[in-house]
């Protein structure tokens, strides 16, 4: 397994992020990690990411504990921190001088793709910040993202250059998982999707089989959620 | 071959790849596409569609277990020269055609009925 959650409970307070959660990765799927809000599916990628560690249970990534494998995720959360003075060009700097798998090349390729203005931060547009973001995250060679809504808050075309930008660069050996509010333009992605309800999966399938029954993506979210 | 979103992909009428798969069928026997015709990448494919890659993927095999597509090594894909064309346009009428009574018997008119409406309709066109 690529990564997995066994048994693992994240509490803050009185309130669970995340309860007796059981589930693996393989190597090689994109995954949609799907919910309402407060579902528990930024908890699920922060343990995985190693920023948050497990109340009980345990959160493994290549076998290791995650909080010893954080340089080798990439982890993209949902809260804009980009610096307002920093242009694409620093951001390379910066991601370049953090880790040591950062591809310039694929970098510049993704800026060009993504369509990113050349400005500083502070002059782009929320779904331009967006995309600047996904750029910096998919021009690291990893074999886990974790994307945390990385369509939430941001336009059509924007949200479109993003999904097709996963598809080109994801190779078949990476695992990705994707939370998202937007179930109808990403479910396409999907080849597995796992429902979450109050911090407990509520349904793991696969996309195609769901579909296989006359069902999609998002009518299963209703059914699951509703 | 255009790769752009006019593909029909509904993602309530079942699995991706059977409908890519129709779509590639449903070009050839329309002649949009003829023998020989080299299909985009998986890749390119699925980043214009919005879909997984795999699941491309899985579309070409089925394409090719059927004899409609081949993979040439560091070449791509494509139309095979000896493509069953007629049999699926013939099948696709069929369908057309079974998906049409369906609807007559729904309507409960007779067959001299039904056919005279297809006839009309096949001479406005």
């Amino acid at each position: 397994m690529l990564a997995s959650l066994n048994r693992a409970t994240k509490q803050y307070g009185r309130t669970e992020g995340v309860r007796d959660l059981t589930v693996e990765f393989p190597p090689g799927e994109v995954v949609g990690v799907l919910g309402l809000n407060g579902s528990g599916k930024s908890t699920v990628l922060k343990l995985l990411a190693g920023l948050l560690f497990p109340t009980s249970g345990d959160v493994a990534v290549f076998d290791g504990p995650a909080r010893a494998q954080r340089g080798r995720v990439v982890y993209l959360g949902e809260t804009d921190a980009l610096w307002s003075w920093m242009t694409p060009d620093d951001a390379a700097t910066f991601m370049a001088g953090l880790y040591d798998d950062f591809d310039v090349k694929r970098y510049r390729e993704l800026l060009a793709s993504l369509a990113v203005p050349r400005r500083r931060t502070k002059a782009m547009s929320k779904g331009e910040r967006g995309r600047l973001r996904l750029a910096m995250a998919l021009a690291r060679d990893a074999k886990l993202y974790l994307l945390d809504e990385p369509l939430g808050g941001i336009d059509l075309l924007s949200r479109e250059k993003i999904l097709q930008s996963i598809v080109r660069e994801w190779h078949t050996d990476e695992t990705i998982l994707l939370s998202t509010h937007e179930v109808a333009e990403a479910e396409g992605l999907f080849e597995r999707v796992i429902y979450l309800r109050e911090g407990r999966i509520a349904l793991d399938a696969t996309a195609e089989t769901l579909r296989e029954h006359g069902k999609s993506v998002v009518q299963t979210y209703r059914e699951v959620l509703g | 071959m255009t790769i752009e979103r006019t593909w029909p992909i509904d993602m309530n009428a079942g699995p991706i790849f059977v409908q890519i798969a129709n779509h590639v069928r449903q070009m050839l026997a329309r002649g949009e596409i003829v023998p020989g015709d080299k299909l985009p990448s998986a890749r390119d494919l699925a980043a214009g569609l919005g879909v997984n890659p795999n699941t491309v993927v899985h579309a070409f095999a089925q394409l090719e277990r059927t004899s409609v597509i081949e993979t040439r090594r560091g070449l791509g894909t494509f139309v095979r020269g000896d493509a069953p064309v007629a049999a699926m346009r013939r099948d696709m009428l069929r369908t057309a055609a079974a998906a049409f009574a369906v609807e007559a018997a729904a309507l409960g008119v007779s067959t001299p009925e039904a056919l005279a409406a297809l006839k009309e309709a096949l001479n406005a066109g």
